[in-house]
């Protein structure tokens, strides 16, 4: 006979934002459509941004300290948007705090620092993980369910692009700045490497890839990138991520995946409607399952039952820091560059 | 027809791999069907008497691959054009010592490059030259094969000049780098049937090329093209180009298919061998392209084994 718990752990999670830019909208979204969590709060070191975050959420507590905004006790937890570089302090903070944490990718921009905050977040009992959200998207689902379920068979060859065009500031921008973002490769090549790796159930063994400063030569990010993954069990991945393409209106999410059985694909013009106006040709972008909504349950479930197997691990994300760190590593020697030597670099 | 038709000799019925016979499957009745050639004579091997045969204007060379660069030298001595199976050699060496007699003898050294008379393909390498993506940079290219027999020589032999063909076609811009994976996914052989190409080119242009042979599949006929396409990103726009079209689908009870009309890539591979024979002009492509594209395969099994990339000779520094 089932029996109720008489302990009311169905109270939704109260969740703080760290940083209340581009990204928080989305993520606050997602808790404003859940039952499981609520917005407890925003945290942003710019007060004026703080504070309009909250208004807009409905007048929710804002605060420019966040040891405050931790010290709540009806905050369980934390989603933190805030530039890359300050993605390592912020998560030691928030584990010595004993909350949870959904960290946007990457981790960190170090293999080392990604490893000392999961270690922390071990320590502390609390769940981390990181936000490779397109894991959580329609098509890489209808991609990972497909082969999960054995139509191509054993999985070896995989593409994926996802190209457009210059959607970020002028070069004050922080993502312009590798000391700050890490370089493009941990911003948002991550997002692929993840994601390749994750179809094709295998482990990464080396790197090689390839960068362009496409829009200006004076760029010091590779607005492309071209990363070839080799795998442990001999399957090859090329990954294709682009903020240098023109038109800049280019919008294109390419999949192949063949495999010893059979090939699957997302064309290019697959997953849209093309749409022919005055001002050109665009895409349609067809209704979709909200991918942020889909990785706060998966966050949240990882929280209810941290011993159930997870939607993404923190072995996952330390694996996607590695593999940018490759991947940056390989643009500047040349050559193919071995997870070991980027693992092993971060041990010693 | 006021040009003149060329006398043929078919020589040599043999491909890579024990049923793979282009000669007999795919120029002759190209050759038969094109108003320019008539086929004279047919030989199995290189005999004196065969090329003396002043009816003999282009001799059509499909013998063994490993003897392949010695018959196309002896034709071209002869006096003879040439139409020569790919691979044109098996290594750079044989290639260049082919390119050095075609330049000597002044004769036409066509290799059968067909891909790059695709119809779609044919029209993308206008609409790059004239501009229409501004300045190329990266091309990324996928060649799958799906069914047929595997080559027992592996399928970089047998296929990689395809798309490294089109691929220097589209840009023009030779390569410099290579790093290469070789790999066996379908074959039971041990032969490779699957490589990956990334290539390094003038003017920074990069490619990428996946090549290969795929177990079979409902909707691809044996040994047909399960996904041939080309990305060509330039400076100012985007070229997609999918070699499946043009097609008219048709869907029936059975595995779908699809159809087009008009000549065939290897009817306009001889329209150009016409075309350069008339006009006394080397072909294009030419033997010293293929020369190109033979350094490119040394070089990728290089890389393959070593696992690092390999910088090619520059022109002219032999
Ligand atoms: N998952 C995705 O699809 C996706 C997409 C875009 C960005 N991101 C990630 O989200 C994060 C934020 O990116 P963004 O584009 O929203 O950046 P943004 O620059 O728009 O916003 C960052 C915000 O953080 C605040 N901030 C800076 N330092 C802080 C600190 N120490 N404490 C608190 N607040 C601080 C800034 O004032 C700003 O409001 C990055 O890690 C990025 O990689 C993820």
């Amino acid at each position: 006979m089932a029996r109720h718990s008489v302990i009311d752990d169905t109270a939704p999670l109260g969740v703080v934002i760290v940083g209340a830019g581009f990204i928080a909208d989305h993520h606050g979204a997602a808790l404003g459509a859940s039952a499981r969590a609520r917005l407890a709060g925003i945290v942003d070191v710019d007060a004026g941004r703080a504070s309009a975050a909250a208004t807009a959420a409905g007048g929710v507590p804002w605060t420019t300290d966040l040891a405050e905004a931790l010290a709540r006790p009806d905050v369980g937890a934390a989603i933190v948007c805030t530039p890359n570089m300050t993605h390592e302090p912020i998560a030691q903070q928030i584990a010595a705090a004993g909350k949870h944490l959904l960290m946007e990718k990457p981790l960190t921009i170090t293999v080392a620092s990604a490893r000392a905050v999961v270690d922390a977040f071990d320590a502390a009992g609390t769940v981390v993980m990181a936000a490779h959200t397109h894991r959580f998207y329609d098509y890489a689902r209808a991609v990972d369910d497909a082969i999960a379920g054995g139509a191509v068979g054993r999985p070896v060859f995989a593409r994926l692009a996802l190209l457009g065009g210059w959607i970020w500031p002028d070069w004050r921008a922080w993502v312009l700045d590798p000391a700050k973002s890490g370089g493009h490769a941990l911003h948002n090549g991550v997002h692929l490497l993840d994601l390749v790796s994750c179809w094709l159930r295998d482990e990464p063994v080396s790197v090689y890839a390839r960068g362009r400063a496409q829009t200006a030569a004076e760029l010091r990010i590779h607005d492309y990138l071209e990363m070839h993954v080799e795998y442990a069990g001999g399957a090859n991945a090329v990954c294709e991520m682009s903020r240098g393409h023109r038109p800049s209106t280019l919008d294109r999410r390419d999949v192949l995946v063949a495999g010893t059985d059979g090939v699957l694909q997302l064309p290019a013009d697959g997953w849209g409607s093309t749409v022919v106006t005055e001002s050109g040709t665009s895409l349609l972008h067809p209704q979709a399952a909200n991918g942020f909504a889909v990785q706060l349950d998966a966050w949240l479930d990882a929280i209810a039952d941290p011993a159930a197997r997870r939607a993404m691990t923190p072995a996952d994300a330390v694996r996607a820091v590695a593999l940018g760190v490759a991947t940056e590593l390989s643009i500047e020697r040349g050559e193919p560059v071995t997870l070991d030597e980027v693992m092993e670099g971060a041990r010693a | 027809m006021s040009e003149r038709t060329l006398g043929v000799l078919l020589l040599g019925f043999a491909g890579l791999g024990p049923d793979q016979d282009h000669q007999q499957d795919m120029y002759l009745p190209a050759f038969e069907a094109h108003p320019g050639f008539d086929v004279v004579a047919k030989a199995t091997d290189l005999t004196d008497s065969a090329l003396a045969d002043p009816a003999v204007d282009v001799v059509s060379v499909c013998v063994a691959p490993d003897r392949r660069a010695d018959a196309v030298v002896a034709a071209l001595r002869a006096g003879k054009h040439v139409l020569v199976d790919k691979p044109l050699a098996l290594t750079a060496a044989d290639a260049a010592r082919v390119a050095a007699v075609a330049a000597e003898t002044g004769r036409v050294c066509l290799p059968a490059h067909h891909q790059r008379f695709h119809p779609m393909i044919a029209a993308a390498r206008g609409a790059v030259a004239g501009g229409k993506v501004g300045l190329p940079w990266n091309v990324q290219a996928d060649f799958l094969v799906a069914g047929g027999t595997p080559s027992p020589a592996g399928e970089l032999a047998n296929f990689a000049v395809y798309p490294l063909d089109v691929v220097l076609a589209l840009t023009g811009l030779r390569v410099r780098r290579v790093f290469a994976r070789l790999s066996t996914y379908w074959s039971d052989g041990g032969a490779d049937d699957f490589a990956l190409l990334f290539l390094t080119h003038e003017n920074g242009l990069t490619s990428t090329i996946s090549v290969g042979r795929t177990r079979e599949l409902a909707d691809t006929r044996p040994a047909g093209l399960a996904v041939h396409r080309y990305r060509v990103s330039g400076s100012h726009g985007v070229l997609d180009l999918d070699a499946s079209r043009p097609a008219v689908v048709l869907r029936r009870a059975e595995a779908s298919s699809s159809t087009w009309h008009g000549a065939g890539t290897v009817d306009r591979l001889l329209d150009e061998l016409h075309a350069a024979v008339a006009a006394g002009r080397p072909s294009s492509p030419s033997a010293a392209d293929a020369v190109h594209i033979a350094e490119i395969v040394d070089a990728v099994r290089t890389s393959a084994v070593s696992g690092t990339p390999v910088d090619l000779p520059q022109e002219g520094s032999r």
